[in-house]
């Protein structure tokens, strides 16, 4: 059984986030997401999680879709 | 070597630790020496030799040999020096008339009955027996040989390494008593009385067919040739030996390989070795003859696709030939797609070129180690609260260990001289606590003294380590100075709070473990009451969508215990393979370059990039996982795979099969034509440990030379193949020996600034950091300060994995190893290691096999999310019911191709621990078990020629 690469790239980014809940407050949780992203995923996954985002993005929780965001504009 | 001790010399006894010393007189000379050492001991140490026959320096005194009977001023008779302990002003004498007649009839006695065939004895000019005769200078054995007598007794010759004839033993227990005091196994027994007194394994079984496991500690405790090696047997003596390490798991053992010119008779393990002092396993003293195996690769090959034969060319046309596709590939498709997978198995020398060789000649940082799906949830943890991705301790701590704590991990079966020493100190008195699904043989050490087993359900690990932290708090049982002086309060504080909810008690976590509350609270009190506690960990902690926070939640307990920082505590790693810790120091990860430090520090790269002369990429790289999404979805096309095997051991088989089939140009560099190797279109011959100069650091961090005992079969150690083709890549690299890569290495990490090979050569081994502060290393880390600073405390939440049991899939899968096999066996498979284990089967418990109507042998098809594989049932009781267990040794096993995608949140780490199946009894091996046989018979047609290269046709596989 194989995967597309989108789909293992959402199950990874919401998995990061779902194991980051703690910090407080949704915004709080997606900058810690954002840095792991931005420090651990290589520059064409970041694309991709980004180019999905900004196309649809639903399949994405709340707070990996608010650390992609911030993936996205730097702020990670 | 700098060592305290002469590692070739036999002191008789094991050396005393005292700061007591002890002044005494032996022929004359004054000697001082530490209290509780024997008068045998003390006289080696005169350089004084007591003849002796049943004493050895790794063995507790046993004195029934009486041949190192002494005269002490002042004492009745003549005790054995071996069992007299040294006493202030002792006057001892060693020889005189009396005391070489007592020893001429001793061995008049012995050699009354043993065989007098010295001359064609396999231990002859190596038998300590031999020797004691001359020393005594016996010259007649006035009882002549006519007597009753073993000379006929029966010979074992059942084990494939090691032949038994008790007709040359003298009963001196040596071989009993190693194994119960150095391996702990107590396989080996005195039966019988009197003159009926034999060795025996087990009750009267032969060798194989007892509990021994094949260490080799008797053979190497054997003063004859009762004992002995079949390769001396066969061969004769070895004429000279390198020191050199094992290539087999984590420990690191130091071994003499004893030479007949260029060929290995036999491995001995080394007592000046620092990680296992003299002792071994079945896998490193004896499964060294994969090295010169038939299967051996030995001439660089070539194709085009993987359905041509491989064309055999030299090292120039084989290297300009993977340049030439690699830069074709990069032209084509960008700088980033291809990438190189550096291995756990080559040395830290191999290993940094490989990630050196991606990042300054590739131009990315697409490189990756197979410790990615093994401990790579270990650095993320550890980074991330202690401040180094490094287990603390020495092996020798565990030694001052009061209650240990083993998490996920097998060690009698994964590192069994690591084992052995673990067992020693729970013989001791140590208490014992197993957090495993599995009833792992540790539980059932002889003379244990105090055992905990915390049976969990398989992916409950984190629940279960916030409830013992949980009762750490509610009992008021944390180390509340430690804490203080040692770890960030604000993080310390903000755990405390999450860790003292009601929803972390035992008695809440219980339904989700399976493991009762009070059996939990009774462990929590055991490790946090104890004055040393120790954690030992395996891949049952890190192959696990929270492996990483696992790890954390480890370190976290630890933290708040007091349990950092010294002698017999600590958070120990075991690494799976011999070099994990130095593939991961050596800058093998993405986003790390050597030392662990990040690529986007500007700062950081700035020195490589000066050192390298090369401007390196910022942004972390692919991940393996990562890089076998991107082949199937077109971005990435090119891969050089230096010894590592990902056909077999990666999880979802199938995936990994279809994403290497989807590359334009797969180069593996391996010893063997292996499952990877299978799809490749450059297969260039590696070298084994054997055939190279360099250096492992194990699982305590302890950096050890490998040094070549025989020129690499196919002409190059793996460094120089490396070097090549970078240098065909128009990226130069010139290196004379890989002691001038440890030199770049040093300059470049500052935690090994102070390594080098002369001071490897001196000190026998080094434990990073080696730096300015710590010149000749660091046996225990975090002593004073964390790397950080202040110990950081992390939340740990539980989730559930999604991989999860439902009417479907009602079991839960976890794979894990065997003794006898290595990692995916290529080389144990290589060897007579193979009649332990010569196939993979599927443990199931009584009443899932009964439900199911499985009987023992039965074939099983185990069915997951990600495949379907069939294997022969094994019914066990070691797992819990609901909990099968399987071994991947056997590529034709598929135990991967059942294990899923699911992987660490952190790390992308593998969740092999963790996969629900069904499983139902078949007739027939599986689909993929169908192709894999034809396609890998396909292949071995391929690698011997016997295809005729089929004309060039549209859509050819890749």
């Amino acid at each position: 059984m194989s995967h597309s690469q989108l789909d293992m790239l959402i199950q990874m980014a919401n998995q990061i986030a779902d194991n980051n809940t703690h910090h407080g407050s949704d915004a709080a949780a997606a900058h810690y997401v954002a840095t792991h992203l931005h420090k651990f995923w290589a520059r064409s996954m970041k694309q991709q999680i980004i180019g999905y985002h900004d196309d649809d993005g639903n399949r994405l929780t709340p707070v990996a879709r608010l650390a992609v965001r911030q993936l996205a504009s730097g702020e990670s | 070597m700098l060592q305290h001790f002469d590692p070739n010399k036999d002191y008789g006894t094991p050396a005393r630790l005292s700061e007591t010393l002890v002044t005494l007189e032996i022929d004359g000379s004054e000697i001082s020496v530490p209290e509780g050492t024997s008068v045998l001991r003390a006289a080696a140490l005169a350089d004084i030799n007591i003849p002796k026959l049943c004493a050895s320096d790794n063995l507790d005194a046993f004195g029934s040999c009486r041949l190192c009977a002494v005269r002490i001023d002042g004492r009745r008779g003549y005790p054995a020096s071996c069992t007299t302990p040294v006493a202030e002003g002792m006057r001892v004498t060693t020889q005189d008339s009396k005391l070489a007649k007592l020893r001429r009839n001793i061995m008049e006695l012995y050699i009354s009955d043993h065989p007098l065939d010295c001359l064609t004895c396999p231990a002859n000019g190596d038998c300590e027996l031999q020797d004691m005769a001359g020393a005594v200078g016996l010259r007649e054995v006035r009882y002549g040989f006519d007597g009753e007598n073993h000379l006929e007794a029966e010979q074992d010759h059942s084990n494939p390494y090691f032949s038994f004839d008790p007709s040359k033993c003298i009963l001196c227990s040596r071989c009993v008593r190693a194994c119960d005091e150095v391996q702990g196994t107590f396989a080996l027994t005195i039966d019988g009385r009197g003159f009926d007194s034999q060795v025996s394994p087990g009750q009267n079984a032969a060798f194989m067919d007892s509990e021994c496991v094949s260490c080799g500690a008797c053979v190497q405790a054997c003063p004859t040739a009762t004992l002995m090696e079949k390769s001396v047997i066969d061969k004769g003596q070895p004429e000279h030996s390198v020191i050199t390490t094992c290539a087999y798991c984590g420990v690191g053992c130091s071994f003499k390989a004893e030479m007949k010119g260029d060929e290995v008779i036999r491995m001995v393990p080394y007592k000046g070795g620092d990680a296992n002092h003299g002792h071994s396993c079945v896998k490193g003293r004896f499964a060294f003859g994969y090295a010169t195996h038939k299967d051996r690769i030995k001439q660089p090959m070539i194709r085009d696709s993987i359905d041509q034969p491989w064309r055999e060319v030299g090292w120039e046309e084989a290297i300009a030939f993977a340049a030439q596709r690699l830069k074709a590939v990069q032209a084509e498709h960008g700088r980033e797609s291809i990438g190189g997978i550096t291995s756990s198995r080559c040395t830290n020398e191999e290993t940094y070129l490989v990630q050196k060789l991606v990042r300054a000649a590739f131009g990315n940082n697409n490189t990756d180690t197979c410790a990615r799906v093994c401990h790579s949830p270990t650095g993320y943890g550890l980074k991330l609260t202690l401040g180094e991705s490094a287990g603390t301790q020495t092996f020798d701590s565990v030694m001052q260990a009061d209650t240990i704590i083993v998490i996920g991990a097998n060690p009698t079966d994964a590192h069994p001289v690591f084992g052995s020493q673990m067992r020693r100190r729970l013989r001791e008195g140590a208490q014992l606590i197993v957090i495993d699904p599995r009833r792992i043989d540790l539980l059932k050490t002889p003379h244990l003294k105090d055992a905990q087993h915390l049976a969990l359900r398989p992916g409950t690990n984190v629940a279960l380590v916030n409830a013992l932290a949980h009762v750490v708090i509610d009992e008021g049982l944390e180390d509340t100075q430690f804490i203080a002086e040692r770890c960030d309060t604000q993080a310390y504080q903000a755990w405390r709070d999450f860790i003292s909810d009601q929803r972390h008690a035992p008695e809440r976590v219980e339904s989700i473990t399976g493991v009762p509350a009070e059996a939990v609270r009774r462990a929590a009190r055991s490790y946090a009451k104890a004055a040393n506690g120790a954690i030992y960990y395996g891949l049952g902690v890190t192959e696990h969508s929270q492996g990483s926070t696992m790890v954390i939640g480890i370190a976290n307990l630890a933290m708040a215990t007091g349990n950092l920082g010294r002698e017999g505590v600590g958070v120990n790693p075991l690494r799976g393979q011999n070099n994990v810790q130095g593939s991961c120091d050596m800058g093998s990860f993405p986003h790390e370059l050597p030392g662990y430090q990040h690529v986007a520090d500007a700062a950081v790269r700035g020195r490589f990039e000066r050192a390298w002369g090369v401007a390196l990429d910022d942004e972390p790289g692919l991940r393996i996982p990562n890089m076998f999404d991107a082949a199937i979805a077109g971005t990435f096309k090119a891969l050089y795979v230096q010894g590592e095997d990902i056909a077999q051991s990666d999880p979802n088989t199938q995936h990994v099969e279809a994403a290497l089939r989807s590359l334009e140009c797969l180069i593996v560099q391996d010893i063997f034509l292996n499952e990877t190797a299978k799809f490749a279109h450059v297969l260039l011959p590696g070298s084994t440990f054997l055939e190279k100069n360099g250096t492992f650091t194990n699982a305590e961090r302890r950096i050890n030379r490998v040094r070549k005992v025989m020129a690499p079969l196919a002409g190059k150690e793996d460094w120089e193949v490396t070097v090549a083709l970078s240098n065909a890549l128009g990226y130069p690299m010139d290196y004379r020996h890989p002691s001038e890569i440890m030199d770049e290495i040093a300059r470049l990490t500052p935690t090994f600034s102070g390594v080098d090979y002369d001071k490897l050569e001196r000190l026998g081994s080094i434990q990073w950091p080696c730096d300015e502060r710590h010149p000749d290393g660091t046996p225990t880390m975090h002593v004073e300060d964390f790397p950080i600073g202040r110990g950081h405390f992390a939340i740990t939440e539980y989730l559930a994995t999604e991989e999860r049991t439902n009417g479907r899939f009602p079991l839960l899968l976890t794979t894990g190893r065997i003794l006898s096999q290595y990692n995916v066996g290529a080389q144990t498979r290589r060897t007579h290691n193979q009649v332990w284990h010569d196939e993979d089967v599927l443990e199931v418990h009584p009443h899932d096999a009964e439900v199911r109507g499985i009987s023992d042998g039965d074939w099983l098809g185990i069915s997951s999310r990600s495949g379907q594989t069939v294997l022969r049932a094994r019914i066990s009781e070691r797992m819990l019911a609901g909990v099968v267990y399987t071994t991947f040794h056997h590529p034709g096993s598929g135990a991967n191709v059942i294990t899923t995608d699911s992987s660490d949140w952190a790390t992308n780490c593998p969740e092999y621990k963790v996969t629900a199946v069904q499983v139902e009894k078949v007739s027939q091996p599986s689909a993929w078990q169908r192709h894999f046989h034809a396609f890998d018979e396909l292949q071995q047609r391929l690698l011997e020629g016997h295809i005729q290269q089929p004309a060039p046709e549209a859509g050819a596989q890749r």
